[in-house]
């Protein structure tokens, strides 16, 4: 881990400024806290338990999230303290690293009925409850922006992208999403 | 077209989440002939029919993957992580 304590100095604006909720009946976006998003890198094929990860976590539900053969994301909406992050870091070690990507990525929700036939019109990925039920997450492309996307309900999916990105994915998810406004 | 590749850890997905290397070859070893390195880093036979081929799911998983694809057709027959050879078992 770094020793150059650069959260939460980096970020003291917000990634998404002036765009925070967007609400209609059958849709709802809005961008979650900028706490905290820890990357773990393990080696694929000896995984660490997701239940050994999730008792490092906030407890919060799905607050440990998939990212591929052996890797995982830890999220939070309380941002971690230097110090809280080298204690988890160190505990998780020697099977896995993990790198703070707090200031890196940015989380959003997208929630209703809708929701998606609106995820649909950006990605690929099979989003049917039966395909990709709730806990599960992935990495995909919406539109030409790679993020990850997690299912936190039936009708509920949390989109986790880089902080560079977010605006523009923003905006295409706004768009996306306009139909489902218009009544 | 093969637009959808079965990725063997996040199922099928749009080619466009996937970066293409070519063929998978076995690579010689470190003190081969020159010969064989001339071979394996330049010459290609582009083959007809199904071959197997290194995609990498860039905009996914991340993962290196062999994908025995038909270079007439496009149909893919299998898909697996680089990582492991044709028995599942991974490599030495």
């Amino acid at each position: 881990m770094s020793d150059f304590r650069i959260t939460p100095q980096i970020t003291l604006k917000t990634a998404l400024q002036g765009c925070t909720r967007l609400v209609s009946r059958t849709i709802t976006l809005e961008a979650l806290p900028e706490g905290h998003v820890l990357h773990v890198l393990g080696k694929p094929g000896e995984p660490l338990s997701m239940a050994r990860l999730e008792g490092l976590s906030d407890g919060t539900p799905h607050a440990v999230r998939a990212a591929g053969p052996g890797q995982w994301f830890i999220v939070g909406d309380r941002a971690k303290t230097h110090s809280e992050l080298a204690d988890l870091f160190a505990a998780i070690q020697p099977e896995a690293f993990g790198v703070d990507q707090s200031a890196g990525r940015i989380r959003i929700r997208a929630s209703g009925p809708m929701v998606e036939r609106m995820l649909a019109k950006g990605t690929a990925a099979d989003l049917s409850l039966s395909h990709f039920p709730i806990g599960y997450a992935t990495t995909t492309l919406i539109g030409h922006i790679g993020a990850h996307v997690t299912r936190v309900g039936a009708d509920a999916f949390e989109i986790m992208v880089l902080r560079g990105f977010a605006q523009s994915l923003w905006d295409d998810l706004a768009r996306m999403s306009g139909e489902f406004f218009e009544d | 077209m093969a637009s959808l590749v079965p990725c063997p850890h996040c199922g099928a997905r749009p080619k466009e989440e996937f970066t293409i290397r070519g063929a998978a070859l076995a690579r010689p070893l470190a003190n081969a002939d020159p010969a064989a390195w001339m071979d394996f880093v330049y010459l290609r036979d582009n083959p007809r029919g199904r071959y197997e081929e290194h995609w990498h799911h860039t905009a996914g998983c991340r993962r290196w993957l062999v994908v025995t694809r038909d270079t007439t057709s496009h149909e893919i027959a299998a898909s697996r992580d680089a990582a492991l050879d044709t028995t599942g078992a991974p490599h030495p």
